[in-house]
């Protein structure tokens, strides 16, 4: 569980930057990752390797831009909704991302979205959750389940 | 000799050659191992020079660059085609910066803890532990976690990237999607190691050809391109080019001689006649050439042939005197004593090249003797038979009697000589300019834009210096390996200084035993490590008993013996080991090869202080080796040259007679060297060969202008024979002198300019009085 944020800078690098528990830059710009983290070395490699980061990359973005072309171009989309509560599911169109990332789904409420979950092959996930800015209304334990529920729940708080 | 007897004597000699080809093409083996034509070591040093020129692991690595195309694309080229290079058996291994752990072998694994240096400065503890599995938490919720998470239960440590990190080049290019990259990041780059030695065009080629293959199917974008560089690269193309280039000057000329022969005998049977005593000749030097020492290398069987035209004189002089009343056998028995002495005394100064230190040379020497010993045999006793008695008289023309009366009335400056000499002299002496090139990679210089296009490739990647070189003797592989280690203390200090951008050696991919015992003692057994590992694992989310496999690897190291030299037979490191390790004679010698060497001195202070480490600088050491090797030669040529004065004193019995046919072949040594010196030539071999055959080719003119008898027609039919001679060679050496490439053009120039002044100075000097 780390917290921090996302910048998209003007140069089309995308940061995600931890700053609890711990403090944690990673840099993506092109195909290229670096992490960085206070007391070791930066470790490189490629977007290849990162599969969460390229769903991010391409979903991220077109999401925000409201860009529904570009969404369809790098994923196959199924949306649905319950009252004001939505999902949209996101199952990515390239073999070689689809070896390494099985589906991006987004949890929303409204007219905002609470969580993305990136869900890999062998069951890993991992979730991030949108503009959070009080810690204690997050769920608790950190559990999967707990978590699907906060996302779906959140908007009503 | 009747018509009949003729046909079948003729018949006879084309089988004996085509039976001599025969038996030579089975047996010949053409080498192209430049270093053939490098002076021959004296000492063990000298000897690590030469065979590291060739053989060292820089002069082995080519350097690739895939561009032209996206990045993206260049990067999935450069991956395959490293997959492709890895599995090819002309390479010896293959870097394009990708640090997978595929690198190493899974029997190797566990020696992990034996070759990386973490245990140096840490223990595998409870305390060690925790920080790394805290870091381990990290790394599974940041973007690197879907590349590490498989590894984790084998190695919690990451020991494996760490040596995978040791081990890649001290200075690294960038890494763009995995791979090297440039600066700009368009291209990417790639290190291969050939099997072949750097200087053996041939094996090279083969190399080449390989890549280029690799190439081609690995490409993912049909423009990309790639571009390959390094000493063997050039080798490929200058040996290429050179071919290229003779071949097509050697086609050129031999039309022209073709044409000039048809011209001066007008007779097509005597135009054939005229090769049989030059293919015997050459075909009889090849013969020799294999019997003495096995293979024939490229340059002797190119340069031999040209060496041995001048054999094509030979007939040319039988045919030239030949006319209506005379018995060809009679004639050759007349000219025979001219003739030999020509023959003799350039076989002696070929001779000089037997003792020169240099194999190629020696070879050289011997196809040339042998080759010209047989024309001469050959004209004198084989061909006369088969001419046809009659024929075209040139003594009956009268545009060479004219001629020839000109030339009676040109003065016969005997002060010109002494005046030549002295210019010739001075300019020698007084000119700053240093007379030799002893740079080895002189003979085929690579076109500018290569080199730099080389060096621009070199400090992208970190390659290392051609130039520079430590070397580390050692009286077994271990004792190598802990003074490498010392070595690598020291140079660490230059590194920080700046002094040096890097170093590469054995040690650093395989760490002498002592040193990997030392690890071995400090891993924990299986229960200690367990205590700590549950101490760090408490408190973590990751489940007890996921590092099983840790534990086990960490328990088969602890009874691992050292990993030595030979237990790397198969593996990656095999040949990263081997080029900077090398056992020779019971004797072994560890490299350490350098990069972006900035300070000389402080690298000679450090190494200075150390016993059996030299530096070595290949440059100074090779330029010292061809500076020794040309002192040699030139004695050698000064014994022959007394030799030749020597034969030429017997065959003429006169002072004055062997001095005035001796004379314009020394002027004109003399002055084609000032020439060459005042045009800002810097001298090499090839130009010393030359010059030796300019002046066998002077001796012959010298020797039949002073022979020419009293009879008008007879000295018209000699004018004729050296006019052809002389022209017909002045053709052949014209044309090589306009050649781009500076070994023909060498040649060339020096044999055309001495063509030229040999027949004049020839014609001035020693044309006997004419005045009756």
């Amino acid at each position: 569980m780390v917290a921090g944020e996302l910048e998209h800078r003007d140069d089309g690098a995308l940061i995600r930057r931890v700053q609890q528990p711990y403090r944690e830059t990673t840099t993506l710009l092109g195909e290229n990752v670096t992490v960085e983290r206070d007391g070791s070395r930066p470790r490189r490699f490629s977007l290849d390797r990162a599969p969460e980061l390229r769903g991010m990359l391409n979903s991220f973005g077109a999401m925000l831009k409201g860009d529904r072309a570009t969404l369809e171009q790098h994923f196959e989309i199924a949306s649905s909704e319950s009252g004001n509560a939505w999902h949209i599911d996101l199952v990515p169109r390239g073999d070689r991302l689809r070896a390494r990332l099985a589906r991006v789904r987004v949890d929303g409420h409204a007219n905002r979205a609470n969580c993305m979950t990136m869900e890999e092959p062998d069951g890993d996930a991992t979730v991030m959750l949108i503009g959070v800015a009080d810690r204690t209304k997050l769920p608790s334990p950190m559990e999967r389940e707990q978590l699907q529920s906060w996302c779906v729940r959140a908007g009503a708080r | 000799m009747s018509h009949w007897q003729r046909m079948w004597l003729f018949a006879a000699w084309v089988g004996a050659i085509v039976a001599l080809g025969w038996v030579v093409e089975r047996n010949l083996v053409v080498g192209t191992d430049l270093r053939l034509f490098m002076p021959s070591p004296r000492t063990p040093e000298e000897r690590l020079v030469l065979e590291e020129i060739g053989e060292g692991p820089a002069s082995r690595m080519l350097l690739l660059a895939i561009g032209g195309g996206s990045p993206e694309a260049a990067a999935d080229t450069s991956q395959a085609l490293a997959a492709a290079l890895a599995e090819d058996p002309h390479f010896r291994w293959v870097a394009n910066g990708d640090s997978g752990t595929n690198v190493f072998p899974d029997e190797l694994l566990a020696y992990r803890y034996l070759l990386a240096p973490t245990l140096d400065h840490t223990a595998l503890d409870a305390s060690y532990l925790s920080d790394q599995l805290r870091e381990r938490l990290r790394d599974l919720s940041s973007p690197a976690a879907g590349m590490l998470e498989p590894w984790l239960p084998r190695d919690p440590t990451l020991e494996l990237l760490e040596l995978a990190e040791t081990w890649q080049p001290a200075r690294q290019p960038q890494l763009l999607n995995d791979v090297w990259f440039d600066g700009a990041g368009e291209q990417a780059l790639l290190a291969v190691e050939t099997v072949a030695a750097g200087f053996d065009p041939q094996a090279q080629r083969e190399a080449a050809d390989g890549l280029r293959a690799a190439f081609e199917s690995a490409r993912t974008d049909p423009s990309l391109q790639l571009t390959v560089s390094g000493p063997g690269a050039f080798s490929v193309l200058m040996k290429e080019r050179t071919q290229g280039e003779a071949q097509w000057l050697g086609a050129l000329a031999t039309a022209g001689m073709v044409i000039l022969l048809l011209v001066a005998y007008r007779s097509l049977p005597l135009l054939v006649l005229g090769l049989l005593p030059l293919a015997t000749a050459g075909l009889a030097g090849l013969a020799a050439v294999s019997v003495v020492s096995g293979t024939v290398h490229g340059i002797t069987l190119a340069f031999g042939f040209t060496l041995i035209g001048v054999a094509q004189d030979y007939p040319m002089h039988l045919f030239s005197h030949q006319h209506g009343g005379l018995d060809p056998r009679a004639n050759a028995r007349a000219l025979w004593p001219t003739l030999a002495t020509g023959v003799a005394s350039t076989c002696i100064a070929y001779l000089a090249f037997l003792f020169s230190g240099v194999r190629g040379l020696a070879q050289l020497s011997v196809f040339t003797v042998v080759g010209l010993a047989v024309a001469g045999l050959t004209t004198r006793f084989m061909l006369p038979p088969l001419i046809p008695a009659g024929g075209r008289d040139a003594g009956d023309s009268l545009m060479l009697g004219q001629l020839w009366h000109r030339m009676a009335s040109l003065p016969r400056p005997l002060w010109l000589g002494v005046a030549i000499a002295a210019v010739s002299l001075a300019v020698l002496v007084f000119s700053p300019r240093p007379l030799w090139q002893d740079e080895l990679g002189g003979l085929t210089p690579v076109p500018r834009a290569l080199i730099e296009q080389d060096a621009a490739l070199r400090r992208e990647l970190g390659a290392p210096d051609v130039r520079h070189l430590l070397v580390i003797e050692g009286a077994d592989a271990q004792d190598v390996l802990e003074r490498a280690g010392t070595v690598a203390a020291q140079l660490d200090e230059l590194v920080a200084s700046g002094a040096l951008a890097g170093y590469d050696h054995a040690a650093r991919y395989l760490p002498p035993v002592s040193v990997q015992e030392r690890r071995r003692a400090a891993l924990p057994d299986n229960r200690e490590l367990q205590q700590s590992l549950d101490a760090a694992v408490a408190g973590t989310p990751f489940r007890p008993g996921l590092f099983a496999p840790f534990l086990a690897d960490v328990e088969r190291a602890r009874s691992l013996p050292a990993l030595g030299p030979q237990d790397l037979a198969g593996t990656p490191l095999e040949a990263r080991v081997g080029g900077l390790l090398l056992q020779r004679d019971g004797h072994w010698t560890g490299l350490v090869t350098l990069t972006g060497l900035a300070d000389v001195a402080a690298l000679r202070r450090i190494v200075g202080a150390q016993p059996d480490v030299t530096l070595l600088d290949l440059k100074q050491a090779s330029e010292d080796l061809v500076a020794h090797q040309r002192l040699r030669i030139l004695w050698c040529l000064a014994v022959s040259a007394v030799l030749l004065v020597a034969v030429v004193l017997f065959a003429l019995r006169s002072l004055v007679r062997a001095q005035r046919v001796l004379a314009p072949m020394a002027l004109t040594t003399l002055v084609v060297l000032a020439v060459l010196h005042g045009a800002g030539v810097s001298l090499n071999l090839f130009h010393l060969i030359a010059l030796v055959l300019a002046a066998g080719l002077g001796l012959d003119y010298a020797l039949f202008f002073e022979r020419a008898a009293d009879e008008p027609a007879e000295q018209r039919r000699t004018l004729h024979a050296v006019l052809v001679c002389s022209l017909s060679t002045l053709l052949v050496f014209a044309l090589l002198a306009t050649s781009s490439l500076p070994v023909l053009r060498a040649i060339g120039v020096t044999v055309a300019a001495g063509v030229v002044c040999n027949f004049v100075l020839a014609l001035l000097l020693t044309r006997p009085r004419l005045d009756s």
